[in-house]
């Protein structure tokens, strides 16, 4: 074999690598059967094809479109929380809090397609996960620029002033003003792998959600996280609100996100459970149209955390990188560079609230919509069946027989959910 | 509306290339040949109608002396229905378009005078 054919054969080899296992022989077969194609340009070209298909099949759209959104979103994390002078000091890069977060987006989508199976083949799946991936690289960033500079001290005794508040020791400046403990890093990790999991496993084939659920569910928590970012655009706090919010605990906004908060679940719920039609639109049993009914009100409520947390804690993160932005969330108000500075200061430390959103939002919309979807699709009762009104129980009624195969009847499938 | 149709016509005409030997192996070359499609347009669809179960891949037992082994094909009996099926929707569609055309010509011809002209009036 010359050095020309061995070379190219190392190529053929090296590429086959970039295809999934079931389609590397189709490269294989394309370079065999070019010993068959008469010499010259045609068999040139009959290789270019082989080349051309090796690149299709390894660069599907969809993967390539898959692998740029995760490297621009990989990028953009680390431009974000790249070290940049603020204050009077220039914050240190936390490259060690982000990577773990990173990898999790990266890995765990690879991981479900072995626990979980393919995605849902529907578009509403595919955009929660992107959802998902950019709530988690967003706070992950809001949490790792705040915490870098909160953790430094500024070198301007003005800012100095207001970084260590009123009890101040002098002018000595401290290294380290609170930000999260190790504990608390590793709670917020386990918060996200649980949410990337749990968002993996609602929208993938096993999980079974139909598509009108999705809908249902992504709708009202578009609508419900609108609402709440509204309530807090930057951090659960009241001061945070006050830009266009009067503060008070009655203002129509407010109420409307309380509202949606325990009643956009049940709805949900009761919808999904209603428009819920089976494969060959048979009338699916009530348990299907429960356990649809609890996915939608615990995927609206978990999506409206990830709404609010994406808008907060990237409305944070632009505040924290671009002071003049403040103007923009305290119109009217005319803020000196100290004030601006404290206000930023606060932001951050109120950013944190997301978190409890985020832990919180998805246990009320389960309770909420299981009790709502329990209501509306109870279970069916002995007494309804036809001929059981009064008298004497009669006999048992036969069995009927077991399904092909020793499973159960297609309408009597659950999906694996509950 | 009509309906879209389930394949492509490179599709259809690798199955039909594959339907002239319904039992038999064929071999990618062959198939290249019978078909006028390159390398690059044959093998995705040879792929994509094996992911569907229609046709069957597998290597040459016995390769030949100093050469590799090469890849073979031939359609499954589910290939074989729906290739019959598709390549004689496909055979009415050619059919119902070649009348379709016919029936335009006819109306032409006797596409009622214009107006203004007066009956008897053409030479």
């Amino acid at each position: 074999m010359g050095k020309w054919a061995r070379m190219t054969a190392a190529v053929r080899r090296g590429g086959a690598w970039l295809l999934p296992a079931g389609r590397r022989d189709w490269v294989a077969a394309v370079w065999a059967e070019a010993r068959e194609v008469p010499p010259g340009l045609t068999r040139l070209a009959w290789r270019a094809g082989g080349v051309w298909m090796l690149a299709r099949e390894a660069l599907m759209p969809r993967r390539l479109g898959r692998t740029l959104l995760f490297a621009a979103a990989a990028a953009a994390t680390a431009w974000v929380t790249w070290p940049q002078p603020w204050a009077g000091h220039i914050a240190e890069g936390r490259f060690d809090a982000i990577a773990p977060a990173l990898l999790v987006v990266a890995v765990l989508p690879l991981m479900s397609v072995r626990l979980f199976g393919p995605a849902s083949p529907s578009r509403v799946a595919r955009s929660i996960r992107v959802l998902c991936g950019a709530t988690v690289l967003t706070l992950v960033s809001a949490f790792t620029v705040m915490d870098a500079y909160d953790q430094r001290a500024p070198r301007q005794p003005a800012y100095l002033r207001v970084f260590c508040g009123p009890n101040c020791p002098g002018a000595v400046p401290r290294q380290g003003r609170g930000g999260p403990t190790w504990q608390a890093e590793i709670l917020i990790m386990l918060l996200i792998i649980g949410y990337v999991s749990a968002t993996l496993f609602l929208t993938s084939r096993r999980a079974g959600l139909a598509r009108s659920t999705l809908v249902i569910s992504i709708g009202t928590g578009l609508l419900f996280g609108a609402v709440m970012f509204a309530v807090d655009p930057l951090g659960v706090t009241n001061l945070a609100t006050n830009p266009w919010l009067p503060g008070s605990a009655a203002d129509p906004l407010v109420a409307l996100a309380w509202v949606l908060l325990f009643g956009g679940p049940a709805a949900a719920a009761v919808l999904a459970g209603r428009r819920y039609r089976g494969p060959d639109g048979v009338e699916p049993p009530h348990t299907v149209r429960f356990s649809q009914g609890a996915a939608a009100g615990l995927l609206a409520n978990g999506l409206a955390a990830m709404v609010t947390s994406v808008l907060g804690a990237g409305t944070v993160l632009l505040i924290s990188r671009s002071p003049g932005l403040v103007h923009w969330v305290t119109p009217g108000r005319h803020l000196t560079a100290i004030a601006t500075y404290r206000y930023q200061l606060n932001t951050g430390g109120n950013a944190g609230g997301y978190l409890l959103m985020l832990m919180f939002f998805p246990v009320i919309g389960l309770i909420m919509s299981t009790l709502a979807a329990g209501i509306a699709n109870p279970a069916p009762r002995q007494s309804d069946s036809p001929g059981s009104g009064g008298g004497p129980p009669g006999p048992e009624p036969e069995p009927g027989p077991e399904p092909p195969g020793g499973g159960r009847a297609e309408a009597d499938r659950v999906p694996a959910l509950t | 509306m009509t309906s879209r149709p389930e394949f492509s016509a490179q599709t259809l005409s690798v199955l039909a290339a594959l339907c002239d030997q319904p039992s038999g192996w064929q071999h990618g070359y062959a198939l290249a040949k019978q078909t006028g499609l390159k390398s690059g347009t044959l093998y995705p669809i040879l792929i994509r109608l094996c992911d569907r179960g229609l046709v069957e891949a597998r290597w040459q037992d016995e390769p030949q002396p100093g050469r590799p082994r090469r890849h073979r094909y031939r359609l499954t009996s589910a290939g074989l229905a729906s290739a019959a099926q598709a390549l004689g929707g496909a055979a009415e569609r050619a059919a119902e378009l070649a009348a379709a055309k016919a029936a335009r010509k006819v109306r032409a011809g006797t596409r009622p005078a214009p107006r203004g002209a007066v009956a008897g009036s053409t030479p």
